[in-house]
């Protein structure tokens, strides 16, 4: 962002693009992301593509708990229902 | 994840069936957390069956305490926290806890490929050379389908382990930035770097995947 007259390019806005979701880009910068994103088709859909990744990532399903484990924790938890 | 319509009644539910010794329920909620409790633990104590004595110790913590438990955190924040002294105390114990610097993001690591972008001496430098594609656009269908997941899986589990965690805690259990900056011992700033880079080599996988 050396550039005097204040435009950010398609790179500096990859850089920023995960701050920019999550919403601690500083204001100014936040202004120059968005006046990009107005006239860029293809960092909009760089943006789309971070968000939908973000999106899948949200749907794996968690590891495996090892099986011996899983019956330990089973039992102790069984345990305190007893006692 | 995706959270029930109201998580707060969700949990409090949640917490009861816990407490009257439902084990479906606590199945579920070892089976939801585990991974990201390994990863959690692996930061404090070398090894993966230390860090996996220390996961099963903290789950006696919560079992335990479950009577105890206040509800003024939430719960997986509260399981979280339980770990984490677990496995400070264990590092501390047997002196072998990995250094810190491990969780420092290390080098450059741009968000993407340089040569993605018109170089320095062209007309529009740092521009693209051609658009990313539009894929992003349409993957509310696209992220349901199962290869997709697949290819994040391994996308994942090729990330450094710092990052790892960080994705995992982030967008996989959905912790906040800052409750992974407390478990992890991590500023702030690193925590933002190493969620930065993450993401961005998950997008970079995704990409390979779509534009194939």
């Amino acid at each position: 962002m050396t550039e005097s007259d204040e435009r950010i390019t398609c790179q500096e806005l990859t850089e920023l693009t995960n701050d920019y979701i999550e919403g601690t880009l500083p204001s100014h910068e936040m202004a120059l992301f968005e006046q990009h994103l107005n006239f860029c088709d293809g960092c909009d859909w760089y943006v789309d593509q971070m968000r939908a990744t973000i999106a899948t990532v949200g749907r794996i399903e968690p590891e495996e708990v090892p099986p011996d484990i899983r019956d330990k924790l089973l039992a102790a938890f069984r345990d305190r229902n007893r006692s | 994840m995706a959270e029930v319509a109201d998580p707060v009644a969700a949990e409090a539910a949640l917490l009861e069936r816990l407490r009257a010794g439902d084990e479906a329920a606590f199945d579920a909620l070892v089976a939801r957390h585990y991974a990201t409790m390994l990863a959690v633990a692996q930061t404090y104590v070398k090894g993966r069956a230390v860090a996996e004595e220390v996961v099963q110790e903290a789950w006696l913590g919560v079992i335990n305490g479950l009577d105890r438990f206040q509800g003024r955190s939430s719960l997986k924040t509260w399981i979280l926290s339980i770990l984490v002294n677990q496995a400070k105390t264990r590092g501390a114990r047997e002196a072998r806890s990995v250094p810190f610097a491990s969780l420092v993001p290390e080098g450059e690591e741009p968000a993407v490929q340089a040569d993605r972008f018109r170089g320095p001496d062209e007309s529009y430098a740092g521009h693209w050379r051609a658009f990313p594609g539009d894929w992003g656009r349409s993957a509310a269908a696209a992220v349901q389908d199962r290869e997709t997941v697949r290819v994040v899986m391994a996308a994942i589990a090729d990330l450094p382990a710092a990052q790892q965690t960080v994705i995992r805690m982030r967008d996989v259990e959905g912790y906040s930035a800052e409750e992974v900056c407390t478990a992890l011992d991590v500023s702030e700033g690193n925590q933002r770097v190493l969620l930065h880079r993450a993401r961005s080599r998950v997008r970079a996988a995704l990409e390979g995947h779509f534009d194939d």
